[in-house]
Order: C-alpha cells, then structure tokens, then sequence
C-alpha cells in the first residue's frame, strides 16, 4: 500500500509541474496584461509609462526568467504579489478558499444524500411509476445548469418573498444562521444537478450489480430486500459512485465561478476568472496550482479509497 | 500673485453653510445609519482616483477625499453656477483669468490626523500636470492633459494656493470641481492609494475586504459641523447584474449603482416595489463611432460623413435603449447639460434630419467615393465584448449595409480595447466615451485635440484645435456658449467622431434615502456627505 500511494504522490508531484508550465504558457499566450488593463481603465494608453509599469513588475524579463521567479517563490512558500491589488497574492487568496471548499463539500453532501437513495430506490423498482418519476427529476436536474437554477430561485424568491439570502460574506463566527441560510440554497442548486448525475451512476451500477449471482444466492439463502439492497449490492455497487463523487468534487472547486457569481460568494472560482480577466498572473497561477493540487488530492484519496472499499485492489 | 483685481476678476465667496445645502423639502435630517450602496466591480484602481477613469472607482472612492472645490451635491445640473467650495473656503479670478486663488478652510486634518495645507494642493497638482519639480508620480495619469494650461502651482502660505495659468482658462474651475480631482495628501505616496485612502473626506474607510465590499465609517473631524449625517456606508460589491437587482429589490442595498437601473429594468422594479425613487439623469457618456482618419475608406470625409448620415439615431435609441437615451451631438443638450446644440440646429445637422432623406444623402455620398449595393466597400467594426457595446455595434452595422457599407463585427476583450483604438490598429468601431465634467475644454481637448491620446480617430484639424483655443479663453458665457455651437457643428461636418446617443440613468434608490440626488454626470454625485437615512 505503501508503494502505491508513494507511486500516486509521484505521479502528482509531476502532474503539478506540468500544470504550472501549462497555466504559465497559456497565461502568456492570452493577448494582453496586466498593463493593458489598468490603462483600459484609464482609458488612454502611454508607452512610456507602459513600460515602466512593465518594468516595476517585472513583466520586461524573459518568460523563462518569470516561469523560474515563480516557481522559486513557490518553493519557499512566498506566492508573490497582485498585480492588481498591489498585496500578497496569498492576502488575497486566503479568504477565497474556505468559501469554495465549504461550498464544494456541502454540494457534494447534497448531491450523495440525495443521488444515491434515489439511485438505488430507481434500480430496485426498475420501470416502476417511482423509477420513471425519479429518472425525469434527474434528467432535469442534468439539463438545467446550476448557474441558471440559481438565478431562478434567486428572482423567485425576491419575487414572491422579497427576500434573499444574504449577499455579503457571513463568516460562521459571525453569526451561523445566517452563514447556514447563505449557504444553502446554492448548495442546493449545485448538489440537485451533481445529484442527478450520482443518481444515474448509482441506477446503472446498482442494476448490473442486482442481476449478480451473488445477490441471488444472497436472497436464497433468505437474506431481507433491505440487507441485499443495501449491504451487499450498494457495496458493490459504489466504487463508479465514488468515483464520480470525486470527479464532481474536484469539478466544483474550479466549477463554481457562475454559481458563486451569482449568489454573490467571495469564492476561488468567481476571483479566479476576475485575476484572468485582470491578467493578474501570480493570483491565476496560484488559484490554478491550488484547483490542480484539489483536482490530484481528489483523485488519490479516490484510488485510496478504491483500496479501502475492494481487497481486490489493495492486494493487486 | 498680483494683489490687485483687475477689470475680469470675479469674487466668489461660499460659505461652509452653501455646502451643507437645503434638506429634502419638509424634514429635518436625521443623523445616523449606515447606508448600503450596491457597487458593479471591485473598485478597479483601489482609492487612486487619480489613476482612474471610470465610475467604478470615483463611486465608492469619492466619500473618503474632499476637493478644493465640488458641484453642489443636490443640483441635479452642474454648471459654473454650481460649484461650491470644500477644501477651499473661498477662490478668486485674478490677473484677467490668468490666476485661480484658493483661500483655504483652516483647522483641517487628513483621516491619520495631519494637518492639512496648501503644500497638499501644490503637490496634488504639480503630480497630475507632471511639473519637472513634482515630489509625487502617479503610475498611470489619464487626465494629465486637463492641466496643461496651468503654467505652476504656488502655495505662498499654508491656507493660499495660487494657479497661475499660460492663458485664460474658466473650464479649470470646473475641471477642479470633478469628482475626478481629489486632493492627495503629500505625506502618503500615491502608490498607496491603490490600497487605502487617507483623505479629508466625511467618511474613513473602515475596511475594504476584496471583491466582496467597502466600508467607511464618519470621519468625527470633518471640517463641515453636522455632516455627514450617516454612521457610515457599505458598498456591497455584487458582480452579477440580475443578483444586483434583485439586492435592490430585496432592500438588502439601498442605492443602485450609477448607471445601472436601464429603462427596461427600473419599469419592472417599480413594478414589484413602487414605493422606489427614480430619477433620470445624465450619465455624461455618450455612444459614437470612431472612425480611423489615417485608414481608407475612413481618411476621406465623404465617407465619414456617410457614416454619420446613415445611423438614424432615434430608431437606435429605441432600439437599443427603449427610447431611454438622449439623442445628441459631441455636447449633451438640455436637459441634460448646457452647451449642446438647440433642437432647431440640431435639426439641420447631418445625421438628424428625416431617416430616408440622410440615407440617400449616404448613399450618394457612398457612390461619389465609388461604393455602391453593386460594388460595395467591406469594413470591419470593432467594438468591445461587452453587450452594451455589442448591442450598438450590431445596429450600426444593419444601418450601414444600407448604403452599401458591408461591415463585419469584431469583438476586442477590455483588455486590448484601448491599446487596440490607441495605435489606431482598427478602421470603424462603436465606442463609449464617459467625461468627467459637461464641459467643452474636458471633452473637446481629450477626444478631438489634435494628439490627444484618447483621439482614438487621430482627427486633427488646426482650424478646430484653434477654436477649441478660442472658446477655451472665452470669459463671456454667451460668446463662449456660441463659439462652442460653432465647434459641434464644424465636428459633425467633418464626421469627426458621430455621435450617437447621450446615456440617460434611472438613478433608483429606497426612500429612506435623502438629499442622494443624482447630477447628470455620474462621476461627480458620491460624496455622500448630505445624504440622511430616514429610518
């Protein structure tokens, strides 16, 4: 096990160096910087004083020369500065990061304790009333974004309540109700589409799973429907669950832009296309490296987990 | 300085009551409250409002500075007439206009608790106009041109400021009177502003936490007794349009950003909460095509001038805008600011006449340069990727197909919009120009003077730029008033830079919320010191 999880960590020691080379470059390529928007704003553009912005950040040096300062800099933990803000890019990263990752867990807990049961409940009564109901809620939730479900509960609720959540970051130790409230409803929006996905995985595996010998010599040997169902088929059944599980997990760290966007949460996805659009490269690199460490960190406890839920693997 | 006041000198005493202005008719303002104010983006520049030209940052920045001297906050039309005194108790035009002399307020002190002086103005002013012997650098100077008739600055004792100009100059007291023109203090680098704000302003900034919001609370040491009025203000930083709405809506904000409320959206918020208060007003920004005079077809003002004659104005206002906007020329007229051209000149003007007659008149145009529906001239029009900017070009385009102009859309990203109209790396574009102040020398040196670098058309033309001198100098209103008729109307002749539309705001804010009266120019109204909740 031991091996393996050191192969897995070496695997993404070099996946992360080919990501930051990969987001360095493609950030390069982007036509524009930081320069030229802070003129944009300005609404003028001046050479000279273009190049001496240039200059003060450091932006005139060879490519190479930047890819190796930041990359330097990442090794002794400093993450640069905004050019934006002119602060620490960690300052500024720090705050966002505790946003998305609760947003993150609390939609993939949505999503797992709505997908699953509804999953199973659709294999086992396959072709049932209730399966058709529960595979044209999933289909729904699959083809409505979660952007757009947001803003529809957001002018829904302010058309007939005038209300809305909170639109202003509530910190939990700030007051918890109204951080729970906050969280909520985009929780909800994200975790009914990743739901109906996990639901649909949950569906096939549980189907192919429930038509195994095993779980016919289980319910011959007088095994209840509920024991069968849920402690030799779901177990069975959940290694593609987890997997997918994983997947959206990571997905929604980088994935949110539109949903925090729209209820207005100070998050990494939503700052993350902010630093691109501003060219504020040590902000974007950063926020990238941190979505691409989640994405591998995901990913690994995903295969570690395979381990856990089959011998097959942890013995192969 | 000279002492003596000559024959053109005009006293001009404001007393710190002027300023306070008249309370919302029939109440006595109510201290205290903190006000929530809705805010489109992160401020882009910080504080610097120097640094800046957009409304996103004057917005939330404006209640932490004081100018020498400010549009009244609740006269709705800015004029000379207007200008009140803030830093400066009193001014005085001396030496035929050739001297602007501050007389300033004593007892004043910065937000850290230093005392303010004229050493703050000199060095403010002498930063911006790039004097050799400045103290300060601003990284970015958009309106450095604003001050190239001020000859130097003098600070002959710590209440006294003196502008000494190359030639006569009325428009720099308005120019002072932006909200584009804060005073700096000395002792704080200018590249601090971009991340905190030391002013004398009526409100401290409390905290300004990234992309989420802005806080400022009272400044107790405000140099006006009694004001401001409110605890503190909050501007809530909420990047999704419709999310911005519908916090109006939900009361979670109390005032919209400037600009935002369009005709289409203020008619279904009232709809859902009638009691809000709207009130058109001016943005001072107006819709135009530029047109590349060093390029073909552009470098001929046939074509140009075709161009002007073939956008019907009013079917884009309502098109686009639901009739929202104003139609004008290079000058808002009234009602929404003072120099535009009247109705029966405006009448006469190419462009604005009966739609099928301009269009004919295009085309003929058109067919003299050899472009016709046979043998028509492909262009392509750029604009930036923003819809308002789309929805303008893609009108523009269906009206020049019209006369046998067969243009292409192409959307340039913000960040390359500027740089791209700078080195004039385009041949036609739909563009927005904002202007600090209703004023020809803020509008007319910046977008038509010859060099300027935000003449994204490269139009130069000596006659006019001697106009523009002219009228520059010009101490009579009326004379003033005509010379500038003069130059709109030489500029459309030419097809200088066409414009299109003069944006027109539905400011909407909770009527809890006193003495917040929109200008129509929303880059000169957020100081907030009058405004009073009434809770």
């Amino acid at each position: 096990m031991k091996t393996y999880i050191a192969q897995r960590l070496a695997i993404a020691l070099l996946t992360l160096v080919g990501m930051s080379i990969v987001i360095f470059a493609l950030l390069r390529l982007a036509p524009g910087d930081i320069v030229d928007v802070l003129f944009s704003a300005a609404g003028y553009v001046n050479p000279g004083e273009k190049k001496a912005i240039l200059q003060e950040l450091g932006l005139d040096k060879p490519y190479w020369q930047q890819y190796m300062d930041w990359v330097r800099q990442i090794l002794v933990g400093d993450l640069g500065k905004s050019y934006r803000y002119d602060l620490p890019a960690w300052q500024i990263i720090k705050p966002l990061v505790p946003v998305t990752v609760e947003l993150a867990i609390l939609s993939t807990i949505v999503a797992v304790v709505l997908g699953v049961p509804t999953g199973v409940v659709s294999a086992v009564r396959q072709d049932s009333a209730l399966d058709y109901v529960l595979r044209v809620v999933s289909l729904a939730g699959l083809s409505m974004p979660s952007f757009w479900l947001g803003m529809v509960i957001i002018l829904s609720l302010v058309s007939w309540l005038g209300w809305i959540p909170p639109l202003t970051y509530v910190r939990p130790t700030e007051n918890l109700w109204l951080h729970t409230v906050q969280f909520m409803l985009p929780a909800l929006a994200v975790g009914y589409r990743s739901s109906a996905l996990i639901m649909r995985i949950t569906r096939s595996a549980m189907l192919e799973v429930l038509r195994e010998d095993y779980i016919r010599t289980a319910r011959a040997k007088g095994q209840g429907t509920g024991a069968v169902v849920w402690r030799h088929a779901l177990k069975n059944a959940v290694l593609p669950v987890v997997t997918v599980v994983g997947i959206e997990f990571a997905f929604l760290i980088g994935g949110l832009v539109v949903t925090e966007t729209v209820f207005n949460l100070p998050g990494v996805a939503r700052f993350l296309v902010e630093a691109i659009l501003w060219r504020d490269y040590p902000v974007v690199q950063n926020l990238v490296m941190f979505i691409a460490i989640v994405v591998i960190l995901s990913n690994l406890v995903v295969d570690l987990l395979y381990g856990v839920l089959d011998p097959r693997v942890r013995y192969a | 300085m000279r002492p003596q006041v000559l024959t053109f000198s005009l006293l001009v005493t404001v007393l710190a009551g002027l300023l306070a202005g008249a309370p919302a008719v029939g109440q006595s303002p109510k201290a205290g409250g903190v006000l929530t104010v809705a805010q489109r983006e992160d401020t882009p520049q910080g504080f610097a409002i120097h640094e800046s030209s957009t409304v996103s940052t004057t917005w939330p920045a404006m209640p932490c500075f004081s100018n020498l001297v400010l549009f009244h906050p609740l006269k709705q039309q800015e004029s000379v007439e207007t200008v009140v005194g803030e830093l400066a108790e009193k001014w005085s035009w001396q030496d035929s206009y050739r001297s602007l002399v501050f007389f300033l307020r004593k007892g004043v002190k910065w937000h850290d608790g230093q005392p303010f002086t004229s050493k703050d103005v000199k060095y403010t002013f002498d930063m911006l106009r790039e004097a050799p012997d400045a103290t300060g650098k601003l990284r970015i100077n958009p309106r450095k041109d604003w001050y190239a008739n001020v000859q130097n600055v003098e600070a002959p004792d710590p209440h006294t400021v003196v502008f000494h100009l190359k030639r006569p100059q009325p428009s720099l007291l308005l120019m002072l009177a932006s909200g584009y023109t804060p005073i700096y203090a000395a002792h704080v680098p200018a590249a601090q502003y971009r991340t905190a704000c030391v002013g004398t302003g009526p409100y401290k900034l409390k905290e300004w936490r990234k992309g989420e919001f802005i806080e400022y609370v009272k400044n107790p040491d405000y140099f006006v007794k009694g004001r401001p009025y409110l605890d503190g203000i909050k501007y809530v930083v909420i990047k999704e349009r419709g999310t911005r709405v519908a916090a109006l809506q939900a009361r979670q904000v109390e005032v919209a950003f400037p600009g935002d409320t369009g005709k289409t959206t203020v008619e279904q918020l009232k709809k859902a909460v009638p009691q809000l208060v709207v009130t058109r007003a001016a943005e001072n920004v107006n819709e135009n095509v530029i047109m590349n005079t060093r390029k073909p077809p552009f470098d001929n003002v046939k074509a140009r001038l075709a161009v002007a004659r073939a956008i019907d104005r009013r079917a884009l206002n309502q098109a686009v805008h639901q009739g929202g906007a104003a139609v004008g020329v290079s000058m808002p007229s009234r009602p929404w600011g003072v120099w535009g051209l009247l109705d029966k000149d405006l009448a006469t003007t190419a462009g604005y006449g009966k739609p099928a007659d301009e269009k004919a008149a295009a085309r003929k145009l058109m067919a003299e340069l050899g472009f016709g529906p046979d043998k028509p001239v492909k262009v392509e029009i750029v604009t930036r990727a923003i819809a308002i900017y789309v929805d303008m070009a893609s009108f523009i385009i269906n009206e020049l197909k019209q006369i046998g102009v067969d243009a292409t859309l192409k959307q340039i990203e913000t960040a390359q919009w500027h740089a791209m109209a700078t080195r004039g790396e385009y041949q036609i574009g739909a563009n927005l120009t904002g202007i600090g102040i209703d004023d020809p020398d803020a509008n007319y040196y910046e977008n038509f003077a010859c060099g300027s670098p935000r003449n994204y058309t490269f139009y130069c033309n000596e006659q006019v730029t001697a106009m523009l001198d002219k009228q520059s100098a010009e101490i009579d209103a009326k004379k003033r008033l005509a010379l500038v008729w003069e130059i709109q109307k030489k500029l459309e002749e030419e097809g200088a830079r066409p414009t299109l539309t003069w944006r027109v705001d539905n400011f909407t804010h909770w009527p809890q919320v006193k003495n917040l009266v929109p200008h129509n120019n929303f880059y000169n109204y957020g100081r907030m010191q009058e405004v009073w909740l009434d809770k």
